[in-house]
This record gives structure tokens, sequence and C-alpha cells, in this order.
């Protein structure tokens, strides 16, 4: 699809696709902030800034961001990732003059008001205990922590519940004046425009802007593991769970297409975006067929989960009412040793291709999914970066995927979590 | 946008489409009447059990040749059962499509609800209600449309029945079930995206027209019983947060009350970060990171939520701020630009909200559903423009009437004891 990338000289990257036929345009603007860059005591910094960034300031008064987009009929939202916190805007695509003010205003101007900041630090730590209520938020949070000891990946991006209680307003406005610049951004425009007009809008927006020095570059590499790691959770609860991890390198490196085939022979592949993959369960995969179809669990998953550093190929299952975790964890370690075993068959690896394929079509399904995919590749890698990624899946053949195996998928680099779920009392 | 194509097939089943030329893939969802209302008493739990199996094998292919089939052509489908149908999605391609609609045909037509699928089925959903009983939304949401809809109304219970019924369902009902109400009568299929009519009539239509009506039945959903006021609370102690549901009863799809309550929901508690309430419990207040208004209008009746998550030191002053909220709307009731606001966001939304298949799909099958007729959404933008402002208040204070409200907490409520 014809893309038109262009970098201000204020540094701020423009990746503009004009989709002709299209009647909306969604308006994306991700930094390359996110927990990752995060030190204890201000975990959950993002994140809250993320929050703050609604609510006006510049040009825009509080309230302003939301009544703007919705006298439109327009959506609007952001996320914060580990890696970087992305910002969206879909509006009718006459409306583009609209979702370029509010990017701009929120970039450099945004009020930090020091009431707002405490009205919203309940409102930060409601969602956390609204995550902490679900015993798979538990398992994922211990899972990153033991196979993390160094890196910030160590925590999620909601950060811990304490650092959330103590923050105060001055260190998040300086997170946010330091990280929130246009050299250190990128603006992805999607939708029915003309490319030429939106440059020349998205310079009169943006062009302004004064650029922050340049960041330093990420210290903090995590050693390897060696030796297994294990927790074992014993919490109220209602199923037991059980929760694998392997180190996995960056999504950059040249392994990351096999790895992805292998993730998808095992247990199913979710996409590229976070958002475009949808709840779509695979039954093809071999963790189905040895722990779904056995009714040793109720339900199995695997996510690649390859960010900007090296990350965690993660493995879960929900215990079946009458199994084991023992049992179900036998199994799971069987699965992932008969890949390291023997290479997958022929028919494994065309349909697990042919999964990722469609998948990649299906999470191009509207502006906002494009938008999405564009600015979550170029965080990682590139912009089009996804559609060489597929090229080079094309490419993998069954011994590579065996290889990899070998390569990461080893006892001594895996974290185990265990969810006993105990009768809870009341 | 030009005007959905609508066909009826022979056998009955209607076929509804539109072409969406700059998103090349196809996405669909249709249904049937085989949910939940459609289970006598004897039969409750079983619609579920049907949905969950259909995938579980036909008397030509495995589940998991059915699995691989789907998933060698990077094709989805999936089965859910709801309140009023059996309801279908799923998308593929137009290289695919074809093959896709054989399979769902052949699940439909052919399956062979194997006993260890049918086992399998069981303690899925087994885990699902333990899960359900041990999640505040849930629990808080399940109590509030039982309150809504008494006397096992199928608007109110547990689409999946209780553990001690589950146990007890035994292959041969769901065979009946299935023998009794799956089959091509009321079947609805929208489609969006990359179709022509040559794809509809060969790839769809065509696998489609060839599922036989054997014995479907289904009758009319019977409207809910008399309502009264209530109050729940579900202690979970060892929870972080405690969820409210609040709610009361609303209208059918049909009601000529209907849009300007969609409206007057929208501006309570939807548009934007949440509306009225979300202005107040979350925004202002800082209580909640949700708290939202939703509207439920089906076939024979509806109702009118709202649900917020807080911590349990803030669960009177949340309970407070939505009773004020709802007092609010006579106090204060939605002002002109208020109204003006939420009109632009439904003609505006339009846009925005069918930009994907998917959603062109659902908004299909919705429409031919409920019957709105197949130029509804070249209608939809006068039906809100002509709705007069007193109307939008009217329903308002009619429906979101805290007197004829019920509440559900659940969480770590303590000695807490809440009303609104």
């Amino acid at each position: 699809m014809p893309t038109h990338v262009e970098t201000l000289a204020n540094g701020l990257k423009v990746i503009l696709r004009p989709i002709p036929e299209a009647k909306a345009l969604s308006t994306w603007v991700t930094y390359r902030i996110g927990s990752r860059n995060e030190v204890p005591g201000m975990t959950g910094s993002t994140h809250w800034v993320e929050h703050m960034l609604f609510k006006g300031g510049g040009k825009l008064r509080k309230g302003d961001v939301d009544r703007l987009v919705s006298r439109l009929g327009g959506k609007f939202n952001a996320f914060t990732d580990t890696d970087f916190t992305a910002y969206f805007t879909t509006l009718p695509a006459s409306e583009m003059g609209t979702a370029l003010l509010i990017e701009s205003e929120r970039m450099r101007n945004a009020a930090f008001d020091p009431r707002e900041v405490e009205a919203e630090r309940t409102v930060v730590i409601s969602e956390r205990e609204g995550a902490e209520n679900q015993p798979e938020f538990a398992v994922e949070e211990e899972l990153w922590g033991i196979a993390f000891h160094v890196h910030p990946y160590h925590w999620m991006p909601i950060g811990y519940k304490q650092d959330l209680a103590a923050l105060g307003r001055d260190p998040l406005y300086r997170h946010y004046l330091r990280y929130y610049a246009p050299n250190n951004a990128h603006l992805v425009l999607v939708g029915g425009f003309d490319p030429a007009v939106a440059m020349g809008r998205i310079r009169e927006a943006f062009g302004i802007l004064r650029p922050e020095p340049a960041l330093d570059p990420m210290r903090l590499v995590e050693p390897e593991q060696r030796g297994e790691r294990r927790s074992e959770l014993v919490r109220p609860g209602s199923v037991d769970l059980l929760s694998v991890g392997w180190h996995v390198p960056p999504f950059r490196h040249e392994d990351t297409p096999a790895l992805i085939v292998l993730a998808t022979v095992l247990g199913g592949w979710r996409g590229f975006s976070p958002l475009g993959a949808g709840a779509w369960p695979s039954r093809s995969n071999r963790l189905y067929r040895a722990l779904v179809e056995t009714k040793l669990a109720t339900d199995v998953s695997v996510r690649l989960e390859t960010k900007m550093d090296p990350g965690l190929l993660v493995a879960g299952a929900t215990v079946a009412p009458k199994a084991s975790l023992d049992r179900v964890e036998a199994v799971l370690h069987a699965e992932v040793e008969r890949l390291t075993r023997s290479p997958p068959t022929r028919a494994e690896i065309d349909r697990a291709k042919g999964q990722v394929r469609a998948r990649y079509r299906y999470e191009q399904d509207g502006v906002t999914f494009q938008g999405v995919l564009l600015s979550v590749m170029e965080a990682l890698d590139g912009w089009d970066a996804a559609d060489a990624m597929l090229a080079k899946i094309e490419r993998v053949r069954a011994a590579q995927v065996r290889d990899v195996a070998r390569t990461y998928l080893l006892e001594t680099q895996r974290s185990v979590v265990r969810f006993h779920a105990e009768v809870p009392r009341g | 946008m030009t005007l959905p194509d609508r066909t009826v097939l022979d056998n009955g089943a209607v076929l509804v489409s539109q072409a969406v030329p700059s998103n090349p893939f196809i996405a669909f969802r249709g249904s049937l009447p085989a949910g939940t209302a459609q289970e006598a008493p004897d039969e409750f739990g079983v619609a579920e059990f049907t949905a969950r199996l259909l995938l579980s094998g036909t008397k030509r292919a495995s589940a998991a040749r059915l699995a691989d089939r789907l998933e060698g052509i990077g094709a989805a489908l999936e089965f859910l059962n709801a309140e009023e149908t059996l309801g279908f999605h799923g998308r593929c391609t137009r290289d695919t499509v074809a093959e896709t609609m054989r399979i769902l045909v052949e699940c439909f037509a052919t399956p062979a609800f194997p006993p260890k699928e049918v086992e399998r089925v069981r303690a899925s959903i087994l885990n699902d209600l333990r899960q359900e009983a041990d999640d505040t939304h849930d629990r808080a949401n399940l109590e509030l449309a039982r309150i809504l809809f008494p006397k096992d109304h199928p608007y109110g219970r547990n689409p999946k029945a209780s553990p001690a019924r589950v146990r007890t369902i035994r292959r041969r009902d769901v065979v009946t079930f299935h023998e009794g109400h799956v089959g091509p009568d009321g079947l609805i299929l929208a489609v969006a995206g990359d179709v022509d009519p040559a794809v509809i009539e060969e790839a769809i239509a065509r696998p489609l027209g060839r599922l036989r009506a054997e014995g479907a039945s289904s009758g009319d959903i019977p409207p809910p019983s008399v309502y009264r006021p209530r109050t729940g609370r579900i202690p979970m102690p060892h929870k972080s947060q405690a969820d409210i549901a609040v709610g009361g009863p609303a209208v059918a799809r049909r009601h000529d009350d209907y849009y300007a309550l969609h409206v007057a929901n929208l501006l309570f508690g939807r548009i934007g970060l949440y509306g009225r309430l979300g202005q107040r419990i979350r925004d202002d207040q800082g209580l909640a990171y949700y708290a939202f208004s939703s509207l439920d209008a089906l076939t024979s009746g509806g109702s009118w939520t709202v649900s917020a998550g807080v911590n349990p030191a803030n669960l009177e002053k949340a309970v407070r701020g939505i009773r004020d909220e709802l007092d609010r709307l006579r106090t204060d009731p939605f002002r002109p630009e208020e109204i003006r606001d939420g009109k632009d966001n439904q003609i505006g939304g339009l846009v925005v909200s069918l930009e994907r298949n998917g959603e062109v799909a659902s908004e299909l099958h919705r429409i031919e559903y409920f019957g709105l007729g197949i130029d509804f959404l070249e209608r939809y933008a006068d039906v809100v423009e002509d709705l007069a402002e007193d109307r939008v208040r009217q329903v308002a204070q009619k429906y979101f009437d805290p007197s004829a409200a019920s509440i559900v907490v659940a969480g770590p409520v303590g000695k807490t004891r809440v009303t609104l």
C-alpha cells in the first residue's frame, strides 16, 4: 500500500497511508517511552502520565478532548506498553484538523494541574486493583518479576501500588517533559486524505514544537538466566493456572521469524499488534491437542512477547476441574521438548504460515487497526517491519523451528509460575 | 454507503451483504433461534452445550480435522450461545469463503456431538462457572440480571445454568435440542468486506441454501415478569476491588421510546469517557477506573445498567455519586447543548463505528434481526435528528428511575450495607 514517510526538522517522523475510499481517518502518535524507561520507586509513572494527557492544557481545557471527539462521533484512547505509549483518535475523514490539534497540544502543552494529578491517583490505583481481582494478573506479574531481575521488564506498566500511592506531581511532570517531544515520537495517519494537504497541516501543527536532547540508550541488560526459576502462588481463586516463560531475543533479531512459526505451531498466532488480533482461539496447535482435547486443561495460550529488548515466549494453561497442575506442567514441558527433538511436520509449518498470513490481513481491518499496526511496528523496528517479517516467515524451514526451540526453550532459561487456587473464605 | 443486498434463500435463510472495498477480506456474523430463550424448563443449559459443541466434530470430520481445515486456510469461525439466539461469526478471504461456508453448513447440518467432546465441554463450562463465581464483575451483574428478569426468564438466568445442572446434561439432550431448533428457519447471515454478487451467489448462498429444515421451530420470547427492586450484597473478602451493578427495566428494541432512551443513555453514561457518570465518578471524584451505563434492548424487553469498580473504602461514596447522577436527570435535566452533542455523536459516528468489516457485518445482522429495514443506516441520521429534546429528557426520567432500580455489590464489602 502506498505510504509516504517524512521526518520534520524537529525530529518528528510522519508516516502517511492514504486510503482514498476510506471515509474515516485514524491518527496515532506513539512515544518511545514505556515502563522500560522507568526506575524503581517511579513504576507506573508512564501509564499515569498517559492518563493526564486527556485533561487538557495549552489551547485545550479539561474535557475538550472528550467533547471535540465525541461531537464528531469519533473514538479515542491510549495504551501504555513496556516499550512505548500510543494515543489514537479516529474521526470522519473531514476532521483531520481536530485530531492534529489534540495531538500537537498533547505533545508539549499538557496542564498537569496538581488537583487533577491527585484525582487521577485513585483512578490508576483503581485500575490496578481491578486487575488484582483477576488471578491471571497475579500470575503475569509474578512471571515477569522472576524472569527479569535487572531489566525493567521486571514490573508491569501499571506499576506497583506503593509507588502509585507515593508519586508526586512534579516527578510525573518532569517525566512528561523529558519524553514527550517530537524527536521521541512518530505520527501515523491512515485513511481518507490527500497526503500533500496532510503534510502541510502536520508541519503547521507540529513543526514549531521544540525537540529535547536525544535519549541515552538503554543500558540495563538482563544477565543470562542460569537455571530454572519457579514460583508457587497459593491464593484464593477458582481454578489452578500455569504460566511458563522462556527468554527470547528482541523483535529485530534474525531468529524472530522462526520463533513466530514455533509459537504458532505450539499455541496459535495472535498477530503483530495488540488490538487487531481479536479473541479467535486456535484449536489446531500442539498444546490444544495435548492439553485441552485430553481434558487436562480448559484453555491454553502461547504469546510471543518480542519487544525492543529481549522478551519472553509465554505458554499458559487453565487447569481442568479434575486435572492436576503437576500433570499439566509435565505435558506442557513434554510438548516443548518434542519441538526441540524433531522439526514440525510440513502440514504444521504450512498451516502456521497460513495463519500468520491471514491474521496479518485481518489486522488491517479499517483505519484504526492499520494505524496501530504501523505504529507498533515503527516503535519496534520500522513501519514496514510486518511486511518484511512476513516475507521472512514464508522462508522459514521446519529445521529452523527445531533449532530455535533448541536455542531458546531450555529448562535453564525458563521461569514457571503455578497458581494454586484456594477456596475463598467468606 | 450504498444499500446492503438482501436475499431470502429457498430454504428460508436470509442473507444480507455489503461490499467494503477498502478492507480486502470478509467478515460475517449470523444467528438462528436456538439460544437460551428456546430452552424448555427441563433444557436449561443445553443451548450453551450445543453452541460449544458445534465445532467438536461432524459426521464427516473430527474436531481436530475441522480445526485443521479452518486454520489451514487461515479462516476463523466461532459459535456462541446468547439470550435469544445461537450466534456465529467468523472471517475469511474471497479465496477461502466457499470452504468456510461449507464448514459452517456442515457444522449446523451434521454435528456428531462425540461423547468425549461432550465431557470436554462439560469440564470447560464447569471451569467457566467457577471463574465467574470468583469474579466480582460477573457476580454483581449476573445477580442484577436475575433480579431484573425473575422467574427464570431467559434474559435473567445464567445461560450456562448451575454447576449441578451442568453435571446432569446428557448427550441426547443436546441432540434433541439441535434437532428441534437448528435449521435454516430464522437463520440470518450478514457478510461484509471483499464481496460481490458472484461471490455471494456461488460461495455463500449456494452452500447455505443446502441447509435443510428438519422440524426446526422457535416460539415467541415471553415478556419479562413483574419486577420488584431489590438490593444484593455478595461478600468476596479476598478481592481488592468491589463491583457495583445498578439497573432497572428498559424497553424492547422496537419500542417507541428506544431511540430517545438510547440518546439518554449515551449522555448519562457512555459518551466520551462515560458521559455524566464518568465525569463525576472517574474524572471529578477519581473514585473508579470505570463507571459507565449500558442499555440492552432485545426482542421482548430490555434493561439499563450502571457498572463501576471501586476500592471498598469508596463504595458508599461511589453509590452516592451514582444516585446523585440519577437524581440529577430530574433536577438538572440534559441541557440543549448536551443533547446536541449526543445527536452529533450518533450522526458522525456512523462513519467511524462502521470502519471495520466486522462492525459492518454486526450492524447488518442487527438491522435484519430486529427488522429495522434495509435502508436503516440511510434513515438513522433523520431518526436521531427528529428526536425532540424534551422526549430525551422525559425518557431519561421515566426509565433511569432510582426508586425502581436495583443494586448489587460484590467484593470486599465487609459489613457495609449499601442502598441506592
